[in-house]
């Protein structure tokens, strides 16, 4: 399952597998953040292409108004995904540990 | 003529038969001819009535006299009468006149009714001064024995202390040799009643071996068809030289007969107990795993006297489950009743590890033990590899660690393990909402399997983007979509089916341009861009006929990673 909630220090934390049918929950949750928002991915377990999806989307609202999406403890897996989708381009990413 | 020259003549005349002595003594091979030529040799050299030859037993510190001239055997203390004082002291002891002397026992000449006047009593010591038995000549014709006689019975004892040393020794050796021929008969009826082929058992792979200590031990296995079932044994008599060997023969072959004859399990244990605990001297054990497999159920019913540990590995959970002895040693004492035997049942891909402790027990150089975790490390590492490889590959873990250091008991391994299931299918029902279904099917199966959870990401990625794209373009379609997964070297192939639906090719959907900037970027067309990246291979096959569509794709440990190399990453300026 899936969880998406404001964190203590700000950031959003997603924790579980983001797949496609939990991907509109998520864009729900998003749609409504502002500015700079830091993304905490340390318990994002799985994350498929609707999710990044989801990410793309958001990035580019939030672009457009002068703020973006931080990714902060992504783990190897959304890494590797990141990279293969040229997304570690559009996102600013911090590793996990 | 002088006295010094009729010396020389009496020497003369006795250096002939001394030499002819010592070729006599020369020749023979065993003790008894032997002392009939010491005999022999010493009444002519010394022309007396009659000798005879007491040996000399360290361990008992006694005098035996195995032959005399038409006397029975007897025994005597080293250091009584004139013989033992002889044995003692080590010194010759010339009695001209017996009835005379205090230590002379008169009661061997009133049994024999024979008069024993003089009496020349010698020590045999061979070259290594050791004390070999006396030599006793008696009764000289014309008189009793003199200085020159004691040089001359000297001469001859010296002779015959050597030549009697030399056959007791080889009779020694000849002992030794005949029971180390009768250890290897016992070891060879032994080895004969194990399995000299694996029988074949649907659906597992079993592999037993034995590899006996050149002294002793007692291990004993069998796999074996019954008709009350598939029989598993492992047995390990205690004690040394034949016994053992001899003890788990009978029982294999007791155990054969009882299911031959039909005996359930319970009853079978139960009578072999308590036939050898009848039948074995009170000090003497078998350790024995007893087993009946139901291959057809996967239950295996044992009982196990005594013999632990029975390990049994669980590739599911990368462990072992251990069960103890359901008893005591077989024998050890008398069963009242028979108890019920043990349950396990096995899992797809589980292995029973039973070893004697041959095995556990065998020591290095250092004194260290071969010990359980070593078995488990081994297991686990090759618990996919055929039962008889994994088998050789402990043998050789043995030597390996053993150094050098002498096998002191039987190694013996028997080993069952029920085929790994390589492959796992369910179907899903055609909606998004089915996505939390895949992954635990996923997750389940790659535990079951024995997958390398590392694929699990992109098999998860790669099935959900198929599978929502057969949800979002078939959508006439109603039939549910099958999951196969299945087991290959090194990973994973997973196979995606969609029944009823027209032709349609994902994988010639082009590549997204990942290069663009953002504001032209969009999702679609990522998730066949990153499947290409994430999986070694994906193929697409549809069949007409039955209006099927096919993915199949694989993902094994070769698969390159980006931050590890190139990616292989196909660039192109396809728009999405």
């Amino acid at each position: 399952m899936l969880k998406i909630e404001l964190g203590a220090g700000g950031a959003v934390e997603i924790v579980g597998r983001l797949d496609a049918a939990q991907s509109p929950a998520v864009q729900a949750f998003l749609d409504k953040v502002q500015g700079t928002v830091t993304v905490d991915c340390s318990k994002l377990e799985y994350i498929s292409s609707a999710g990044l999806g989801v990410l793309l989307k958001t990035q580019k609202r939030l672009l457009g108004s002068g703020g973006k999406l931080r990714l902060v403890g992504v783990t190897r897996h959304l890494q590797d995904i990141l990279e293969y989708s040229g997304f570690d381009q559009i996102f600013e990413i911090v590793p996990n540990g | 003529m002088t006295p010094g020259s009729e010396r020389g003549v009496r020497l003369a005349r006795d250096v002939e038969p001394i030499l002819a002595v010592a070729s006599k003594l020369a020749a023979p091979f065993d003790l008894q001819t032997m002392l009939t030529e010491v005999i022999d040799a010493a009444k002519q050299v010394l022309d007396a009535e009659r000798a005879s030859v007491w040996l000399y037993e360290a361990a008992t510190d006694e005098l035996m006299m195995k032959v005399a001239t038409d006397m029975a055997a007897v025994r005597v203390p080293a250091g009584v009468g004139i013989a033992g004082s002889c044995a003692r002291t080590r010194e010759i002891i010339n009695v001209p006149d017996c009835y005379a002397d205090p230590r002379f026992n008169p009661e061997v000449d009133r049994k024999s009714g024979y008069r024993t006047r003089c009496m020349l009593t010698l020590p045999l010591i061979d070259h290594k001064d050791v004390l070999v038995g006396v030599l006793q000549v008696l009764n000289k014709r014309g008189g009793p024995f003199d200085r020159y006689d004691e040089a001359l019975a000297t001469a001859v004892a010296a002779q015959c202390a050597i030549a009697l040393q030399r056959v007791r020794m080889t009779e020694a050796l000849f002992e030794a040799e005949a029971l180390r021929q009768e250890m290897e008969m016992a070891r060879v009826v032994q080895q004969s009643t194990l399995p000299s082929t694996m029988p074949v058992l649907p659906g597992y792979d079993v592999y037993g071996t034995f590899r006996p200590a050149s002294a002793t031990g007692g291990d004993t296995f069998d796999l074996a068809h019954t008709e009350q079932g598939f029989l598993v044994v492992l047995g390990d008599a205690t004690g040394h030289g034949l016994a053992p060997a001899l003890s788990v023969t009978q029982m294999h072959a007791m155990l054969r007969t009882a299911f031959r004859l039909g005996a359930d399990l319970d009853t079978a244990y139960w009578q072999l107990n308590n036939q050898l605990a009848e039948t074995l001297p009170d000090d003497r054990f078998i350790t024995a795993f007893i087993g009946l497999l139901d291959a057809s159920i996967h239950r295996l019913r044992f009982h196990s006297g005594g013999q632990a540990p029975i390990l049994c590995y669980r590739p599911a959970s990368q462990d072992f489950s251990r069960r103890k002895p359901t008893s005591f040693p077989l024998a050890a004492m008398s069963l009242p009743a028979p108890r019920q035997a043990v349950k396990f049942d096995f899992d797809a891909g589980d292995i029973l590890v039973l070893l004697s402790d041959g095995i556990y027990e065998y020591h290095n150089a250092q004194g260290e033990q071969f010990g359980e975790q070593r078995v488990e490390d081994l297991v686990r590492a090759h618990h996919d590899k055929p039962m008889a490889e994994l088998s050789a590959l402990l043998l050789q873990a043995v030597r390996d660690f053993a150094q050098g250091a002498p096998q002191e008991d039987d190694m013996t391994v028997v080993l069952v393990k029920r085929d790994a299931v390589r492959a796992a299918h369910q179907s899903f029902e055609r909606r998004i909402d089915s996505l939390q279904q895949i992954f635990e099917f996923t997750a389940a199966s790659f535990a079951r399997l024995g997958i390398d959870r590392d694929h699990l990401h992109a098999i998860d990625f790669t099935v959900e983007e198929l599978f929502t794209n057969m949800v979002k373009y078939s959508r006439m379609s109603s039939a549910a979509v099958r999951l196969d997964l299945a087991r290959i070297e090194g990973g994973v192939e997973a196979t995606l089916t969609d029944y009823d639906v027209e032709r349609f090719d994902p994988t010639e959907t082009p590549d997204a341009n990942v290069t663009l900037p953002i504001e032209q970027r969009t999702p679609g067309g990522l998730g066949l861009h990153l499947i290409r990246r994430l999986v070694d291979s994906i193929e697409y096959h549809y069949l007409p006929e039955t209006r099927q569509s096919r993915i199949t794709f694989r993902k094994t440990a070769g698969t390159a990673r980006p931050h590890e190399g190139p990616t292989g990453t196909r660039e192109n300026d396809a728009e999405d």
